[in-house]
Formats: structure tokens, sequence, C-alpha cells
């Protein structure tokens, strides 16, 4: 496997190479493509007096000093390249990076911000998110951590989905990197009280039918796979309810894929990425 | 002739980005205008420098306009060529050192720095006096407008605006092609109505008919006066040789550079001939109420004559100001910035102005000292001086006379193996700079002695010199001071070991 580190030369840059790193380890080819987007200048932001500066040839003999960097994190018998573009968008950027290279997926390293109790994605990972035709990994700290308690090994996978027949994909998706990884696959849905109009009597009909609609779609896709059918008053009381094992990896289907389900549509989705701690992959459509 | 700069690269990556990042050919001709333009922000320019020319040389200001544009042009000639044959370096410090050596070198990146430095805080001021223009004009209330006269109120104002365009070239964000052309579409539009409705007011504050000698250099008084006149307007032309340096980046390298740069000084003497024939034929050179001569009225002439001119309509000229010096503060932010981040890479000065923003790709400690330093000019400048922002534009004519003398001798001392290998080579890589660079150093030399005088500029002075003799040779002597503690806690540079001179 094959993926596209989105690397800047500081401590986010060294989580999603560790965070690359672990996910392609114990693959067939496990390699890494190591990106690094610098702003291309346009020439209607004029500087002056004196344009460049030197800036440029500056800036790229940083950018060899990062690569050396860089490259001396990846650890051994995972191949690694540095590859550098000057693009206007970062999120432009490693689109046409991974396009190129084949990357099977494009990592990321950030921070959490909440922003009136919702998480904000960073902009690149926000503008990757809305357009990467291929998968993309968010690592933070606390993923980070976790990863680590399993001594950087991946344990299961995780896919959340809703009710709806549109969580194929996102099982599918989640499936292939089980396989790949020979890990043990999750499923899981989150009900709240308000998804049902009637909590008192219609909610366990609701979660019986969830569940056997989940069982049987895994079983038709020829997986094994658990099912878990999370109910709490809250979605955030279900999101915490959650179990999870060190190094595991949580799989969600994209913004445009949610359109139809109701688990990620806007303020849910971003709730479930705000309150997860451990890394997380979001599915394109 | 080929680059000797030394890049420190252990090893070579597959980085593959040393052909410099730059979108090839998509500037054409109208383009390139409108970037010419926008670099010498001409309503920024005319606001702040029209009264402080008016001061020294009266009614002979389109002469001086005129004048002051042909060493622009020889020095230009030099900086094409020096940006042709190391278009990597770019910048005075690297091309100065290269041709003399360190220590004028060093000087030479600090003249750019100290005049960006002073200009920044002097777009910053401008910015904020317009900013609560526009706010009285908004709300009809005139106690806003003098909101600015409180240093309580404009100092931290100031700070504000400083802070806020060094965070934006900070994250490294790009003004777009389309709002480059709408503010300068919409700047030079509010110009020319300001000309137009200045002549055909009805009531003049000082009618003076427009005579033939106002375009005659040799009616000015003393060689001072026309010293210091020239020096005064190459701070409005300052901007106008971007145009002449952008090769790649546009359509057709041979020919958009030479036919941009024509029309951008075309564009921009019209542009400054109707307005400053506009401003003399209204408002006169008289020293009292509204007349140009006025000190009250100098350091922001279109503070005080647009409302008079324009009536109601005096809220665009306002914007305009605001829009296209609050835009020039951000873009010359970067100057500075990425001249301290080159003399931290090369060892001029101490290392960790060589530091880089690896998620924002931009200098970062280089970018912090530059925005303090215009904040502390500023609040010194402010608190000392009874008419700041015209001695800051005093003092910017001194340094960009400095710096530009420099650049432009670099020039012909650089290529003085070839100076007369050709027709071509001798006159623009010999005779155009020399000359332009005498002329701006004698013009340096003859403006700060004259400034040492204590009525000199707004007549501001400490002891009994004078105001800009103080900040401008001043700046010069401090950078002189850091240039002697780096030589002596960081020699590399000074013995030569990051550059190497021709």
């Amino acid at each position: 496997m094959n993926l596209l580190v989105g690397y800047t030369a500081d401590q986010r840059g060294a989580e999603a190479l560790e965070l690359a790193a672990a996910l392609v380890q114990g693959t067939a080819t496990p390699s890494l493509t190591i990106g690094i987007v610098v702003p291309a200048t346009t020439p209607f932001s004029a500087i002056y007096p004196g344009g460049d500066h030197g800036f440029n040839s500056i800036l790229s003999a940083k950018v060899d000093e990062w690569a050396v960097t860089a490259l001396a994190q990846v650890p051994q018998g995972v191949s690694a390249k540095v590859v550098a573009r000057s693009v206007s968008s970062v999120a432009e950027g490693l689109i046409e990076l991974a396009d190129e290279v084949g990357a099977h997926g494009i990592v990321l390293g950030g921070r959490k911000r909440h922003r009136a109790g919702f998480f904000m994605p960073g902009a690149v990972a926000n503008a990757l998110l809305h357009a990467s035709p291929v998968p993309v990994f968010m690592s933070s700290p606390q993923a980070l951590a976790s990863l680590r308690a399993a001594n950087g090994q991946i344990t299961r996978m995780t896919a959340f989905v809703g009710d709806r027949p549109g969580a194929r994909e996102v099982i599918a998706s989640a499936a292939r990197f089980a396989t790949i990884r020979k890990v043990a696959l999750r499923v899981a849905t989150l009900v709240a009280d308000s998804d049902v109009s009637d909590p008192a009597t219609e909610l366990d009909p609701h979660l019986v039918r969830t569940k056997a609609f989940l069982t049987e779609l895994t079983q038709s896709m020829g997986l094994r796979a658990s099912v878990e059918v999370i109910s709490r008053q809250s979605l955030d009381e279900a999101i915490d309810s959650l179990a999870w094992e060190a190094g595991e990896i949580a799989i969600l289907g994209s913004s445009r894929l949610a359109a139809n389900r109701r688990l990620f549509v806007g303020a849910n989705a971003q709730r479930i990425l705000g309150k997860l701690h451990v890394p997380m992959a979001v599915i394109p459509n | 002739m080929s680059q000797e700069l030394r890049q420190e690269t252990a090893e070579q990556p597959e980085s593959g980005l040393h052909s410099k990042g730059l979108s090839t050919g998509t500037v054409g001709v109208v383009g390139l205008v409108v970037i010419g333009i926008s670099c010498i922000a001409p309503a920024y320019t005319l606001t702040a420098g029209l009264g402080a020319t008016v001061a020294v040389v009266g009614t002979s200001l389109p002469a001086i306009l005129l004048a002051g544009f042909i060493p622009m042009l020889l020095v230009a000639l030099g900086y094409r060529e020096l940006n042709n044959a190391m278009p990597d370096s770019g910048t005075s410090f690297t091309w100065a050192t290269r041709a003399f050596g360190p220590m004028i070198g060093w000087m030479g990146g600090w003249g750019l720095i100290a005049a960006t430095v002073i200009v920044l805080s002097n777009l910053a001021a401008v910015a904020v006096d317009f900013f609560y223009i526009l706010l009285a004009q908004l709300t009809g209330n005139q106690a806003i407008a003098d909101l600015t006269k409180n240093l309580w109120v404009n100092i931290p104002t100031t700070l504000v605006f400083i802070a806020a365009a060094a965070y934006i070239s900070y994250r490294g964000l790009n003004a777009t092609k389309v709002f480059q052309y709408v503010l300068v579409g919409f700047q030079v539009a509010v110009l020319l109505l300001f000309a137009i409705m200045a002549f055909t007011s009805s009531t003049p504050f000082d009618r003076t008919p427009i005579s033939f000698d106002m375009f005659n250099p040799a009616s000015v008084d003393s060689f001072g006066a026309f010293a210091a006149g020239i020096s005064l307007s190459i701070f409005v032309f300052w901007g106008w040789d971007v145009t002449l340096t952008m090769n790649e980046e546009t359509t057709d390298p041979a020919k958009v550079p030479g036919r941009g740069a024509t029309w951008t000084v075309l564009v921009i003497i019209a542009l400054y001939l109707a307005v400053s024939l506009g401003v003399l034929y209204w408002a006169g050179v008289g020293q009292t109420g509204l007349g140009a001569g006025n000190e009250a009225n100098q350091e922001s002439i279109f503070a005080v004559l647009s409302g008079p001119i324009m009536g109601p309509l005096a809220i665009l000229m306002s914007l305009a100001i605001l829009s296209s010096s609050a835009a020039s503060l951000q873009s010359t932010m970067v100057s500075p910035a990425r001249t301290l981040l080159a003399m931290g890479y090369y060892k001029a000065l101490p290392p960790s102005f060589a530091k880089i923003s690896p998620r924002f790709m931009s200098p970062s400690v280089a970018t912090v000292v530059s925005a303090a330093a215009a904040a502390v000019f500023y609040v010194v400048t402010r608190l000392i001086s009874e008419n700041a922002l015209w001695d800051t534009i005093t003092a910017l004519g001194l340094m960009i006379c400095f710096y530009y003398g420099i650049t432009a001798l670099a020039c012909v001392w650089y290529f003085r193996s070839e100076l007369f290998a050709s027709v071509r080579n001798f006159f623009f890589k010999f005779l155009a700079p020399l000359i332009g660079g005498v002329v701006l150093l004698v013009m340096f030399f003859s403006t700060a002695v004259e400034s040492m005088n204590p009525d000199y500029g707004s007549g501001s002075a400490i002891g009994s010199v004078g105001m800009v003799f103080i900040l401008g040779v001043g700046v010069l002597l401090l950078g002189v001071a850091i240039m002697l503690y780096t030589k002596w806690r960081h020699p590399a540079f000074f013995r030569g070991e990051t550059i190497k001179t021709r």
C-alpha cells in the first residue's frame, strides 16, 4: 500500500508520518510518498519593494532540509520518497500528488479545534474532505497516543454507518483495509433518542431493525464483522459509550456521501469527528 | 555567470523545486500595469507625499514629479540587469554584497529594511487616519474623524493595523487577480474624479492658474529644495521598477515588461499631473486655510481637501486611500521580512532570523521583527514629533535614495569587467545606473545635510538638530551598530564565507 503524507516539518507532520507508517507497515509493498506543498507565488500578490528577495531559493533549500528530516523519521522496511510541489493551494497540491503517485490515501496530522462545541477540521483537511478522490486519514495527538499504546500496530477497523443503504460503501472500504492488514472489522452505528419520534414505543423496534439490517448487510458482503448498535439519550453520550481498543482506526463516509444518511449530516458528523480519540479516515463517495 | 550563493543542502532529495515556483506566462501588459499601479499605490503616495513636496518646491510640483522619475528610471534599469544576472537572490542585500563585499552589502540590506519599516509605519498611520475619517463620513459624526488625533486612540489602532498585516503576511495569504484589478481600478477612478471635480469646482479656495512655469524644474528656488523634492518624488514612483523585473511571469518576456513598464509610468504620471495640477489650481500653495502650503495640511493632503472639493463623494476618496494603504501595508510587510530572512540565512544576522514556518512557508521570526520594528518606529515618531507622518515620509525619501544609490552602483561594479563589451552594456549596466546611483547618493547627502536644520520638515527638533536628520541618520547608525555587533558575534558572513564577492 502506498500512502501520501501531507507533510509539514513540525509536530503535526511527524504525527502524520507516524500514522502513515503504521498504516502501511505489514502490507505487501509498504511505501510512503512524503508530499511537501509549497504555496505558489502568484504575480498578482506582488511584493514590494524587491519582490522575491531570494526567498524561493532559500525556501527550496529549506524544503531539502525538511525532506532529510522527514526521511529520517520513516521506520525500517517502509520505502519512502519526498516530493515537493509548488501549487497555490495545499489541498489541491496533495490531490495532484496523490493522483500522480497512485496513492491509496492521504494522511494528515492535525490538532483538534473546537468552535462553539463543533469540531473544525483544519483548512487543508476541510478542503480535502470535500474534494479528495482517495481516503483521507487524520491524526491528532490523542489518536497517536492510542496507536502508540498498541506499539504502533493497527488492531481493528471500525466503520461508522447509519441505518440506510449507503452504508455499504463505507463498510466495503473499511473491510478492504481490514483485509489488507488482517485485522478485525467492527461496524458501529449510533442512535440518539431523538432519532425516533416516540422513543418510548419506537426506539426498541428501531434498534432491532437496525442491527438486523447491518448484520444482514455485512453477511451479504461476505464479511465477518461485529455489529454494534449504540443507543443513548444523546449522540454525545452514544459516542462516549463506544469502547475502543488501542490501535483502532475509525472510518467514516464523507459529507457528500452523508447527504442522504442521518448520522453524518452536518453537526452530527462533526460531533463524532471531534469526540473520537483514535485515528480517523474519511472515505469519499 | 553562475550562482555562487551557497545553499547548505546536505543531500539532494527529490524536491524538484529549484525551478522557481512562479506561474509562467500569465501576466499580459494590462495585468502588469495593474501590478505596477498597485505597487505604487497612487492614492496613498499622493496623500502622503504631495503635501510634503509642495512644502519644499511650491508650484513647481509638476516639474519635480517629472524630474523625480528620471533617477528612478536610471536606477530601475540597473535593477533589471542585476535581477537578470541573479534572479534567485533578488534583493539589494545580496546584490550589493556580491559587488562590494559584506559591509556595504549589509548596509544596502539595512537601507532597504529601514525604508520598508518606515513606510510600513506611515502606511499604517495613513490607513488609520482614513479609517476614522471614513467612519466619520459614514456616521455623519465629525467627532469620530478627530479621534485619530488622540494618541490614546491613534497609537493602539495603528498597532492593531500593523499586527493584522503581519499576521496576514505570516499566514501567506495572497491577493488575487480580481482583487487587484478592482482595487487599482477604483483607486484610479477616484483620483481622476478628484482632479475633475477640482478643475470644475465653482468655488476654488485659492484659484491658481496653471502656468508653463509649473513644469520647469529650473524654477525651483534652490538646489537644496530641488534635491529634497526629488527625494520625495522618488517615493511616489517607488514600486514602478517591479514592472521591469517581472519576466518569467509574463506572457512574452521580450515585450511585455517593457510595454507594461511604459504604460504604467504613463498612467501614473498622467494621474499625478492631473491630481497635483488639480490641487494647485483649487488650493494654491498658500500657507493658510486650505492652501497646499499650509503646514497643517501637509501630512495628509486628501484628508483636508477631499471634503471641500468632492463634497459627499469624499467618502469614495477615504475608501480608496484606506484600501490602497491597507493592501500596501500587507504586501510591503513581506519585504523587510524576506530581506531579514535572507540576511539570517546567509549568516549576516543571528541564525534565528532564518526561521521559516513549516506550516505557512513564510518567514516567522523575521516577520515578527519587521512588524515590531515598524510599531516601535511609529510610536517613537508619533510621541516625539509634532508632525510624524510628514517627518517619516521625508526620512523615507532619504532611506530610499540611500539603498537605491548603493544598489545602482553595485550594478556598475558587479558588471565592471563587461561594461564596455557592447553598446547595450554601456548604457544599461554602466551609464544609466552610474548616473542614477550618483544622483541618488548626492540627493541623499544633500537632504541629510539640509535636514540637520531644526526648521526642516515639520520643524520638530531634538536639541538643535532636525527631526528628519535624527530619524534618518539615526536609523542608519543603528544599522552600523547592529552590523558591528553581528560581525563580532557571527563573523562568518563578514569573512565572505556565505556569499562570495565577485
